[in-house]
């Protein structure tokens, strides 16, 4: 007891220097997380948070019997699902090619093309979207001179959900590819040399060699996607939809933002819905986590947890 | 002998294969840039222009009305001062705390460091949601003010981690010695670790700095008064509108003549993204790098 007491004291300087960043956790993490219990609640504006008087699993009882809820969450998860057929592969072709594309500066400039778009807020991009796919815009003009009909893109509700697609692709695939292409440059060149030898055709060596090396990437980042199965990309979602389309675009986060801020403020089924989305995910995250790890990925935390087992191991090493 | 390898390196410039997959990305790269050349032609257009012909590629007789309705209006100014103000405030204090944080963080077992890790980790799993940040922010009399938009945004995790991972790179050696030499906690920090932590410094401070710059939902969710929304709720806002021209009657008559709606949203769209475009090529290094040493060592 004394030597901890002596080792806290000796870390004092340490503990100051994270002090500052304690409160923030305390204060804006930890404090809203207390503030979930509100889903137990009925929340009552004048006593509070703390104050309000318990109701159980009322929230959640309402929550359940309400179909656009349920709606929602299907909703979401089939978005999801088809994000992982459509858009997931994307980012793999195009480090592929990259990587098979010979010039160098003209590669560099392509790169910066290509992931430029991530960086700018969804609040832009729908912008720039909305103005080229409107009936007015460039690329209806385009089927017009080509003889074909207007297309509604996104006014329309079957067209909604492919454009969810298209324009996450556009956005973040560029980005996305890094990954990747890191992945490739780890390859030994040496197993390029020896297919050569053996007169493997460029092709043959993108399919036999580069594609199955990277696979435990892919095989990583397709899990660690998983885990989202249950986040609805919010700020897309909310920013390329409009009324023409809001019936096919309340996923799970525009329900929780309508019944939040839009419809009847009851703040304690809007926070029942919340924490039925928080606890949804951080098991999907932990499973996802889980499954990343057996694969020899470093999980979603990977960087921190390796670092805590180098220090083992040498902690071990200075033991034995 | 020669002229076979002479061949084959002939070979090599001309197959195929390296014409297909420079077209496939050069048609890539096109697809990006469209869209972003559109923007900028149809914010020069003049609303007639562009109803007949919405395929041009130069606008033939270029107009800065949109600019100048823009100008004029005011509101996109606002906004960026408002940005400005977020930046100012939150950019320091993210640095400051992040950078502290995983210094701390970094540093080998000291009691407690473990449960302050999970405890931090596992804000990147589960959080409160929307509802109770709101209501923690309206107790603490935040709401209303830029500062709630900081508060709620100042930290990241991620961030964090890369900062980690960085800092446990450096050699202990050069730790030990300078604590041999009787320097503290703070000085080290100071002295040894941030000399040598330029790299990943720039990488926070630019990722902190694109998602301030990008921050829009907290604002929704806090800010009420549209004379203290930052940037993108501005244009947000904008695009949002149907009819801008009808909604500002006074300017019309001081214009002379109806606005060229399409031209005003794309005119706000190039102002609120340009800084990033001018930066970004720039500053590409540091992102790309900043994303190689975080959590995708493979």
């Amino acid at each position: 007891m004394r030597r901890l007491g002596k080792e806290i004291w000796k870390n004092r300087a340490l503990y100051i220097m994270l002090l500052p960043g304690l409160v923030w956790f305390f204060i804006f993490a930890y404090m809203p997380m207390g503030g979930l219990t509100l889903a137990f609640k009925d929340f009552n504006a004048s006593l509070g948070i703390w104050g309000s008087p318990w109701s159980g699993l009322d929230n959640f009882r309402d929550l359940f019997h309400d179909p656009a809820f349920l709606r929602s969450v299907w909703r979401t998860l089939a978005i999801n699902i088809g994000k992982l057929i459509v858009s997931f592969p994307v980012p793999v072709a195009l480090a592929l090619l990259f990587n098979e594309l010979r010039m160098r500066r003209y590669s560099k400039a392509l790169q910066t093309v290509f992931t430029f778009p991530n960086f700018l807020s969804w609040v832009i991009t729908s912008g720039i979207i909305i103005n080229i796919l409107s009936n007015s815009g460039l690329v209806n003009g385009l089927l017009q001179t080509m003889g074909f009909d207007i297309v509604n893109f996104l006014g329309s509700e079957k067209m909604f959900i492919p454009m969810l697609y298209l324009s996450e692709i556009w956005k973040t695939s560029g980005w996305s590819a890094i990954i990747y292409m890191a992945s490739i440059s780890g390859i030994d060149a040496e197993q390029y040399e020896a297919a050569q030898l053996d007169g493997a055709s460029r092709f043959q060596m993108m399919m036999h060699i580069t594609l199955p090396s990277i696979a435990p990437t892919i095989i990583v980042m397709f899990i660690l996607a998983s885990g989202n199965l249950m986040t609805s990309s919010f700020d897309q979602v909310f920013n390329l939809s409009n009324a023409a389309t809001k019936n096919v675009a309340e996923v799970l986060d525009m329900y929780i933002y309508r019944i939040t801020f839009q419809s009847s403020t009851d703040f304690s089924f809007s926070t029942a819905a919340s924490l039925f989305r928080s606890v949804v995910n951080m098991i999907l995250l932990l499973a996802a986590d889980w499954g990343a790890k057996r694969m020899g990925g470093t999980g979603l935390f990977g960087g921190v947890q390796k670092g805590e087992g180098k220090r083992e191991k040498r902690k071990a090493r200075k033991a034995a | 002998m020669k002229r076979e390898k002479q061949e084959k390196r002939h070979k090599r410039k001309f197959s195929k294969l390296d014409i297909a997959i420079f077209i496939i990305l050069t048609l890539g790269a096109i697809v990006i840039i469209v869209p972003f050349w559109n923007v900028l032609v149809v914010s020069f257009a003049t609303q007639k222009e562009y109803a007949d012909n919405p395929l041009m590629l130069f606008p033939q007789s270029p107009t800065l009305d949109a600019y100048k309705y823009l100008f004029k209006d005011g509101k996109i100014w606002q906004g960026y001062i408002n940005t400005f103000k977020l930046l100012i405030m939150g950019l320091p204090l993210s640095v400051f705390l992040t950078t502290t944080m995983a210094y701390g963080l970094s540093r080998p077992n000291f009691p407690g460091r473990k449960v302050i890790m999970y405890l931090v980790v596992f804000t990147m799993i589960f959080n409160g949601g929307i509802v109770p940040m709101y209501l923690v922010m309206r107790q603490l009399g935040l709401t209303g003010s830029l500062w709630a938009v900081t508060f709620s945004t100042c930290f990241s995790v991620f961030n964090m981690i890369l900062m980690i991972n960085y800092f446990q790179s450096i050699p202990d050696s050069l730790i030990e010695s300078a604590r041999l030499d009787g320097a503290g906690e703070w000085k080290i920090l100071l002295k040894i670790i941030l000399p040598l932590s330029k790299p990943i410094m720039a990488t926070i401070t630019l990722f902190y700095g694109v998602s301030i710059w990008n921050e829009w939902y907290d604002a929704m969710i806090f800010i009420r008064d549209p004379q203290k929304l930052p940037l993108q709720n501005v244009l947000r806002s904008i695009i949002q509108e149907t009819e801008i021209a009808t909604s500002a009657t006074g300017s019309i008559a001081a214009m002379g003549g109806p606005q060229f709606d399409d031209g005003i949203k794309m005119a706000a769209v190039f102002l609120t993204m340009v800084p990033i475009m001018c930066f970004y090529p720039f500053l590409q290094k540091y992102f790309t790098k900043g994303i190689m040493v975080g959590a995708v060592k493979m």
